[in-house]
């Protein structure tokens, strides 16, 4: 019985390392007949033609007004999986399998003259079934349904230095994507941290709405109002803002070429009391005794040659109310984590990378502090312009907590099939 | 929920299939008409057919009398430059460069853009100020620093020529000659010189063997890594527009502000029309104004991220390329790119003696 125990904790365990969602579009590939790489450093992560070609509101910058919309092209939909399989170990044991580790939906486009949108549903995968009986009757689902993103872009508003987007959408305070990294598995844990009582993940993609900007000096600047909830229903009467500032210098954007610095801040309200009444259409009703929470801090992106070096910091607080451990206090946590990779052989096919991630909480949680190294092969097929796929191998191992940490090894091997 | 899955599966299957039902082609690569207006698959591909406006259809008796013309220095002012000076078979339809030389040895402010497969272009000259090859055929005969004459001045020279008369009056059936007569016949030879052969339109046909794989690579990297179908797409490798690469300004002006001088819109200051990088081996060196010499120095050029310009165009960034990837890009454009086609590669300059007299 305790062996049986021990496995489903590791399997609840596996679950939570389970990766989000990542994005890759072959749909915009297929209209302009492109490879993956004119976008792509290699998929899924931008480059900086890409990025511009995001924060152009997927047009290439120029050709606003010219291009086909989505009327004029074939559906513009994409999809990604990713399946492979997982060796999870611990102190406790070891366990492994072959598991489908996500599946996205993707739509995306130009529906007019400077006006695209963005649509991103996750669909539910029960592993191994929805109607399994054993461990929790199936309830711990690979992947939950959601629409991750659905967001429509105005561009060009005052022309690239003032642009809209609406919906639910990856929030650009997030400096270095986690939908878009190379890491399959949960790639940042700094984003994913949650305080006591706060249900705030900084890794979420949020609904609201968020203006940005990229002048020709090398600034850019993104700031949104937004719930701060997810998806999920907004019980705050409060809404969650957001800025970041970004500079890059010499030429690039910092995604692929140049180096970039950036800060950002983050500052939102929960509300401590709930009265847990379900009111449609809108959610929760609101909750009373809003607290507040921030998160501020700086990144860096550096390049030179096809070597890219990532580094985020950032300094978390919320206030006491939120406090569950030490209710006399705020509390306070920093994180970060720093990413090399590189792109090698012709046309970027192989992908190496290594990766280290820290959370410091509080000394009287330290049972949470996180130390974390990761190392990545991906080799791609192909230069494609319909689909592609990657082979990709990803180690992580984990320590949680200072005294007696729980040490995790999680090896991961998969097929990642962009279509 | 399972509804909505298949049925966005199913639209992603049709999403596979629709593209193939409008995009025709073979060996899996489509042909791509180049036009500025009808902007979606940036592929490139084999050349369609020459288009050919109804105000000037093409005849060969046409097409012989504007080959003429193309090759007589008679329509310059001191009868030392013709069409072929600056736009010579010999080096690609350009000349040796960095910029022309014209009448009186005058150092002209750009390069010679190449004549082979300019029937493509939908504007022509650098700065696109010249809507067809007929409009375009006027330009250099007036200016001051090419043939140095007159357009009026012209025509009385070729009106007293009794072999031309004869042969305007043979083609067009009137006399006497008029300048549109003239363009239009220069036109018309310039629409037959087009390079549809090369080892890479034979690869589209099919071919799987006239590339090779280095150059195969660098098509790979041409419309991916390269970033270069970005701009250089469509049977003619261009997609007909303007942009402002940060060129070093090398040529006889100090300052070209190019396409601004037609549109005044400020986003086109010293924007250029893309070239066609079809037979460009044949014809360094490069830029509007020749300052970068081999295909090397280009591509060395693009992986920096262009020049230093305020104007510099969004899609010009960095590139990344490795030596290696270097390589097989040039491989791909000197190479695979170059035409095959006797009939317009061997092109003879028609010797004085065989002009109309």
């Amino acid at each position: 019985m305790r062996r049986f125990y021990i496995f489903l904790s590791m399997m609840f365990v596996l679950a939570m390392l389970l990766p989000k969602s990542a994005n890759a579009i072959p749909a915009f590939a297929r209209k302009y007949g492109f490879t993956c790489t004119m976008c792509h450093t290699a998929y899924p992560k931008l480059n900086d033609f890409g990025q511009r070609f995001r924060d152009n509101g997927y047009q290439i910058p120029g050709q606003e007004g010219l291009e086909k919309n989505v009327f004029e092209i074939a559906p513009p939909l994409s999809l990604r999986t990713t399946a492979g399989f997982s060796i999870y170990n611990t102190q406790q044991g070891t366990t492994s399998g072959f598991n489908i580790y996500g599946l996205d939906l993707l739509a995306g486009g130009v529906l007019h003259k400077n006006i695209s949108f963005l649509l991103i549903y996750t669909p539910r995968i029960d592993e191994p079934s929805a109607d399994y009986t054993g461990p929790n009757n199936g309830n711990n689902p690979s992947q939950l349904a959601s629409i991750e993103s659905a967001n429509i872009v105005f561009s060009n508003i005052i022309q690239n230095v003032f642009n809209i987007r609406i919906g639910r959408f990856e929030p650009a305070y997030q400096a270095f994507s986690s939908h878009r990294s190379f890491y399959i598995m949960e790639p940042y844990e700094v984003y994913t941290f949650t305080t006591p009582s706060n249900s705030f993940v900084f890794a979420d993609n949020q609904i609201g709405v968020e203006m940005s900007g990229h002048f020709r000096s090398g600034f850019k600047y993104a700031a949104g109002i937004i719930n701060g909830t997810g998806g999920n229903p907004d019980n705050s009467t409060y809404k969650d803002v957001y800025i970041n500032l970004f500079q890059t210098f010499g030429k690039g954007d910092g995604q692929s070429a140049g180096q970039r610095i950036g800060v950002f801040g983050y500052y939102g309200w929960q509300p401590t009391v709930l009265p847990g009444t379900v009111v449609a259409p809108t959610g929760e009703t609101n909750g009373t005794g809003n607290k507040p929470y921030y998160r501020v801090g700086g990144d860096v992106s550096l390049n030179w040659s096809t070597l890219n070096l990532e580094m985020l910091y950032m300094f978390g607080s919320d206030d006491k109310a939120f406090n569950t451990l030490d209710p006399n206090k705020d509390y306070m946590y920093s994180g970060g984590f720093a990413e090399l990779d590189w792109a090698t052989l012709v046309n970027n096919r192989l992908i190496a990378s290594v990766l280290y991630n820290f959370v410091l909480p509080p000394s009287y949680d330290d049972t949470r502090t996180i130390n974390a190294y990761s190392a990545l092969v991906r080799y791609y097929l192909g230069n494609w312009t319909a689909f592609n796929v990657a082979l990709h191998g990803e180690y992580t191992y984990r320590e949680t907590g200072k005294i007696n940490p729980l040490k995790e090894n999680l090896f991961t091997a998969l097929v990642d099939f962009a279509f | 929920m399972k509804t909505i899955t298949l049925v966005f599966l199913l639209l992603v299957t049709l999403s596979i299939i629709c593209p193939h039902v409008y995009a025709s082609g073979n060996a899996g690569e489509s042909i791509t008409y180049v036009s500025v207006q009808s902007l979606g698959p940036q592929r490139i591909g084999n050349l369609p057919p020459v288009p050919v406006p109804a105000s000037n259809p093409q005849s060969s008796l046409k097409i012989l009398l504007g080959k003429q013309l193309y090759f007589d220095t008679r329509l310059s002012k001191n009868n030392t430059i013709s069409c072929s000076t600056c736009h010579s078979p010999l080096m690609g339809w350009s000349d040796a460069g960095p910029t022309s030389i014209g009448i009186h040895g005058q150092k002209g402010p750009r390069r010679a853009p190449p004549v082979s497969n300019a029937a493509y272009n939908h504007l022509q000259f650098w700065d696109g100020r010249a809507a067809s090859l007929e409009e375009q055929a006027e330009g250099p005969i007036q200016n001051p620093v090419e043939m140095g004459n007159t357009l009026d001045n012209a025509v009385k020279t070729l009106n007293s020529i009794p072999g031309y008369v004869e042969e305007f009056k043979e083609v067009f059936g009137t006399t006497p000659i008029t300048i549109k007569q003239v363009v239009d016949a220069i036109a018309a030879f310039e629409r037959t010189v087009v390079t549809t052969d090369s080892p890479f339109d034979r690869y589209i046909k099919g071919d799987r063997d006239a590339m090779t794989p280095l150059e195969k690579q660098g098509m790979a990297i041409f419309n991916g890594k390269g970033h270069c179908t970005a701009c250089h797409w469509g049977g003619y490798f261009s997609d007909g527009r303007f942009h402002d690469l940060g060129t070093a300004q090398t040529g006889p002006l100090k300052i070209d502000v190019g396409r601004y001088a037609v549109t005044g819109n400020p986003k086109d200051v010293r924007a250029f029309k893309t070239p066609t990088v079809r037979d460009v081996a044949l014809r360094p060196p490069y830029m509007h104004d020749g300052s970068e010499k081999t295909l090397e120095e280009v591509v060395d050029f693009y992986n920096r991220g262009g020049g230093d310009d305020s104007n510099l165009d969004p899609l010009i960034v960095p590139l990344g390329l490795t030596a290696e990837e270097k390589k097989a890009l040039i491989a791909f454009m000197s190479r695979a790119l170059t035409s095959l086609n006797p009939e317009v590669n061997n092109v003879e300059p028609i010797p004085v003696s065989e002009l109309p007299k």
